[in-house]
C-alpha cells in the first residue's frame, strides 16, 4: 500500500515543482498588485480588483479554457510567445505552472493586501524624515512589515497550486511526466478499474503535503509576526 | 533584517531558496529519455494492452513511450490545440478523419489497427439477465438506476452505444437514464463499483475488469464497425515514432492485443 | 541657524496662517491642543503641503509655493522626533539608530555613533528590540536616531506627552544636554509651560492657527504663563 510507483513519484515531484514555480513567479506581481490595490486611488481600481479576484469565483474549467484560448499555440499571446521568445505553455509543465499561478493569485494578493493595510504609515513617514526615498522606504520598512502577509499569501498560493485541477487539465491536459500532476493522477486513478488503492495512497500524500505546508508556515508566520509587531 | 532569524530559521530559509531555485532549472535528465521516446495519445480502452506493449517495446531497446489515455474525442481536440504527440490511436474513424481533414496526420502512415465489439455489462454480483434484440426491455432492467456509458455525443464508445440502442428502438426509453462518463473506462468503473446497474463498454474492457460480467454482446449490424485507426501525427518530433508505429503491427504486439480480446486488423 | 517659516493652509474647518523667524538653539512652539503646532512643523518637515507657504533654513529654500519649489521630505535633512517615537519594530535599537546614517552621505555626517550613544545613555539598550523598551527609553532612542541622520534642524513634536511623570523627569536632562552639547538647533512643540520654561531659548506662541507672539524665552515665559492661566 505504501510504496510508490515511478508514475506516482513523477506526479508528486511534478506537482511540487509546478507549485513552487507558480508561487515564486507570482510573488513579485502579487506584491505589486497588492500595493496598487491597497494604496492606489485611480480610475479602474474596482475593475482591477474584480479581475484579480475572478479566478476565485469563476469555474476553474472556464479559467483553464480562457488560458487555452490566449496562451495555446494558436492563441494570440501563445503564438507570439512561441515565435519570438520560444516560450510554449500549452501542454507543458510551464503551462501547468501558469494555470496554478492564476488560480492561486487572488489568494496571494488578498493576504498581502491585508498585511499592507496594517502597516503603520507613520513608520514610513519616520523613515522619510531620516532620508530614505520612496523606494528605500518600501524595501527597508514596508516590505519587512508586510512579511507575515507575504508568507501567508505564498503558502496559500502554494497549497492551492498543489491541489489545482480544473484549470490545469483543461489547459495542459494529462501527459505523464509533463503535465500529470498529483490531482490529475488521482483523477486518472478514479477512472481506471482497480485504481482505488493508488488513488487513496496519493490522496493521503496530497493531504499530508498541503497540511504540512500550512502548519509549518503558520508557525513561521507567527514567529515573524511576533518580531515585527509594533509596540 | 535577516540577522533577526535564529540559525535554525536561517537554515530553513536558505533551503527554501535553494528549492525554489532548483525548481526553475530545466527538467532533470530523467526527462531526456522521455523526450526522446515517442508520445502516444491513445483511446482509453487501450490502456492495459498498450502498457504491456510499451514494456516489451522498452525491453527490445526502444525509449520509453509516454502514453496519455483519454477519450479519443478529448485527445483529438488536444492535438488540434497543438499537444505534442507523435502517434494517435483513435477508437473510431470519425476522430481520425477529423484530424486528417485538418492536415494534422501523416496520411500515408494511417492504417486500421484493431477491431472491437460492444457489450452490455453489469456488476459481477448482479442478478440481471438480458438478451439484446430489437425492443428488448432495457429501461425496465435499468429500473431506478443509470445506464453507464461514455459521452454519447463525442466519445466513440458512447457514439457506438447510442447508435446501437437507436437501431434496436430502445434509445428513447432509456436516454434520460444514461450516466455519461468522460471515457469508456470511467463508465466501466461506475459499473464495477456498483454505482450503475448496467453499462455499455467494449468487450475488451469487460474482460479486463473482474468486477463486471457481460450480459450480452451487441450484434455487429446494430452499430458502425468498431475500428481503431492509428497514425503518425504531422507534428511528430520523436525519431522513434515510426518504429513504434510499426511495432504495433508486430507479432508480439498482435499477441498482446488478441490476449486482451481485441480483433487485430492490421497486416504485419 | 536661521529658519524662516511662512504657511497658509486650510484643513477642514481649521485655518493656519502662521509666519515666524527664529535663530535660537531651541525654539519652542507653544500653544494649546488644536492650535496648529503639529500642522506647522509637519509643513516644515515636508509631511504636509500647504496651499501657500515658504520655508527656508539658513537661506536654503525648502518650500516656496510661488516659485514651485517643494523639496521632498527625504531630502530636507530635517530630523523629526514624533510623539510616539515611531521606532522600527523589525530592527534592533542599534539598527534603528543607524538607519538615518545609512542615507546620509559620508561627507555630510557630523554625528558620531558613540557620541550620540553617550549623550543619550543608550549603551545598554543597543542589543534590544523596540518592544522591550520603556516609553522613556524609546524616546531617547528616537532622539538618537534623528540625530544620527546628521540633520541641519531637529523637530520634536511633544516628545514627552506620552510619558508619565517619572519618565518625563528621566528624559528631560537628555533634552537639556541635547540643547547644550549637540550642534544641531531644535524646534520643540509643546503645550506644557514647565517644559518650555526649562528648555526653550526662544518661543513662538500659536493660537487658533496664528502666531500670537514670538521672541526670546526670557521675555516670552511670562506671556505664556498668562496664556496658560486663561485656559
Amino acid at each position: 500500500m505504501l510504496t510508490l510507483t515511478q508514475q506516482e513519484t513523477e506526479a508528486i515531484l511534478l506537482s511540487l515543482r509546478v507549485a513552487i514555480v507558480a508561487t515564486a513567479a507570482s510573488l513579485p506581481f502579487g506584491i505589486l498588485v497588492a500595493m496598487v490595490l491597497a494604496r492606489g486611488q485611480f480610475f479602474g481600481r474596482s475593475l482591477l480588483n474584480a479581475l484579480v479576484l475572478s479566478p476565485l469565483v469563476l469555474p476553474p474549467v472556464v479559467t483553464g479554457y480562457v488560458l487555452l484560448l490566449l496562451l495555446g499555440r494558436h492563441g494570440p499571446l501563445g503564438s507570439w510567445l512561441a515565435e519570438y521568445l520560444g516560450l510554449v505553455f500549452a501542454f507543458r509543465w510551464t503551462g501547468a505552472a501558469v494555470a496554478c499561478a492564476v488560480m492561486g493569485f487572488p489568494l496571494m494578493v488578498r493576504a498581502i493586501q491585508l498585511s499592507i493595510e496594517v502597516v503603520d504609515r507613520k513608520l514610513e513617514q519616520a523613515a522619510a524624515t531620516l532620508g530614505a526615498g520612496a523606494l528605500w522606504v518600501f524595501l527597508t520598512v514596508t516590505l519587512p512589515l508586510m512579511a507575515p502577509g507575504i508568507i501567508a499569501g505564498a503558502i496559500l498560493c502554494f497549497a492551492r497550486a498543489m491541489g489545482e485541477f480544473g484549470a490545469t487539465i483543461t489547459f495542459v491536459s494529462n501527459i505523464p511526466g509533463e503535465t500529470q500532476t498529483l490531482p490529475t493522477l488521482i483523477y486518472t486513478f478514479t477512472q481506471v478499474p482497480g485504481g482505488d488503492t493508488a488513488a487513496l495512497r496519493l490522496t493521503f500524500i496530497s493531504i499530508a503535503v498541503s497540511l504540512g505546508a500550512i502548519l509549518a508556515s503558520e508557525a513561521f508566520v507567527a514567529s515573524v509576526a511576533r518580531k515585527v509587531r509594533a509596540e | 533584517m535577516i540577522f533577526f532569524l535564529s540559525p535554525t530559521r536561517r537554515g530553513f530559509f536558505c533551503s527554501l531558496v535553494a528549492a525554489v531555485a532548483a525548481s526553475f532549472l530545466p527538467m532533470p535528465s530523467g526527462g531526456n529519455a522521455a523526450e526522446q521516446g515517442p508520445t502516444v495519445f491513445a483511446a482509453a480502452s487501450l490502456k492495459d494492452a498498450l502498457d504491456q506493449i510499451n514494456a516489451t517495446w522498452q525491453k527490445g531497446g526502444g525509449s520509453p513511450a509516454t502514453i496519455s489515455y483519454a477519450a479519443s474525442s478529448a485527445l483529438a481536440k488536444q492535438i488540434e490545440q497543438g499537444a505534442p504527440a507523435d502517434i494517435f490511436i483513435s477508437a473510431d474513424e470519425d476522430w481520425m478523419n477529423y484530424l486528417a481533414e485538418r492536415k494534422l496526420i501523416k496520411p500515408d502512415t494511417r492504417f486500421d489497427l484493431l477491431g472491437n465489439s460492444l457489450v452490455l455489462i453489469a456488476p459481477k454480483n448482479s442478478e440481471l439477465t438480458a438478451k439484446i434484440g430489437p425492443g428488448f426491455p432495457l429501461a425496465a432492467l435499468i429500473g431506478d438506476g443509470h445506464l453507464a456509458m461514455a459521452n454519447t455525443d463525442s466519445v466513440p464508445a458512447g457514439k457506438y452505444g447510442k447508435a446501437a440502442l437507436m437501431k434496436l428502438g430502445v434509445w428513447d426509453a432509456v436516454k434520460d437514464k444514461v450516466a455519461q462518463a468522460d471515457n469508456v473506462r470511467a463508465a466501466l468503473v461506475l459499473v464495477a463499483r456498483g454505482e450503475a446497474p448496467l453499462g455499455i463498454v467494449y468487450a475488451t474492457d469487460a474482460r479486463a475488469e473482474p468486477n463486471v460480467k457481460v450480459l450480452d454482446t451487441f450484434p455487429e449490424d446494430t452499430h458502425p464497425p468498431i475500428i481503431y485507426p492509428a497514425a503518425e501525427l504531422a507534428g511528430a518530433s520523436s525519431p522513434e515514432a515510426p518504429a513504434l508505429l510499426a511495432y504495433l503491427k508486430s507479432a508480439s504486439a498482435r499477441a498482446t492485443f488478441e490476449a486482451q480480446g481485441f480483433k487485430v486488423l492490421s497486416q504485419p | 541657524m536661521t529658519i524662516e517659516v511662512s504657511a497658509e493652509t486650510r484643513l477642514g474647518s481649521f485655518k493656519l496662517d502662521a509666519h515666524f523667524v527664529s535663530d535660537g538653539r531651541l525654539t519652542a512652539i507653544f500653544g494649546r491642543s488644536g492650535a496648529g503646532k503639529t500642522t506647522l512643523i509637519n509643513i516644515i518637515a515636508g509631511l504636509l503641503h500647504p496651499e501657500r507657504g515658504r520655508v527656508a533654513v539658513d537661506g536654503s529654500l525648502l518650500l516656496d509655493t510661488e516659485k514651485d519649489v517643494d523639496i521632498p521630505t527625504s531630502r530636507r535633512r530635517i530630523g523629526y522626533v514624533f510623539q510616539e517615537s515611531r521606532l522600527f519594530p523589525h530592527l534592533s535599537v542599534r539598527h534603528n539608530l543607524l538607519y538615518g546614517q545609512w542615507f546620509t552621505p559620508r561627507a555630510r555626517r557630523y554625528a558620531a555613533f558613540e557620541e550620540v550613544v553617550e549623550l543619550l545613555d543608550l549603551g545598554d539598550l543597543l542589543g534590544r528590540g523596540p518592544p522591550q523598551l520603556s516609553g522613556g527609553e524609546k524616546q531617547r532612542v528616537s532622539i538618537g536616531r534623528a540625530l544620527l541622520a546628521s540633520p541641519r534642524l531637529l523637530l520634536m513634536d511633544e516628545p514627552l506627552s506620552h510619558l508619565d511623570d517619572a519618565r518625563k523627569q528621566e528624559v528631560m536632562p537628555y533634552l537639556e544636554r541635547l540643547r547644550d552639547q549637540a550642534s544641531v538647533p531644535s524646534i520643540y512643540v509643546s503645550h506644557s509651560v514647565a517644559e518650555v520654561a526649562r528648555l526653550a531659548t526662544s518661543v513662538v506662541l500659536i493660537a487658533d492657527g496664528r502666531v500670537a507672539a514670538s521672541g526670546p524665552a526670557s521675555s516670552m515665559i511670562a506671556k505664556i504663563k498668562r496664556q496658560a492661566l486663561t485656559e
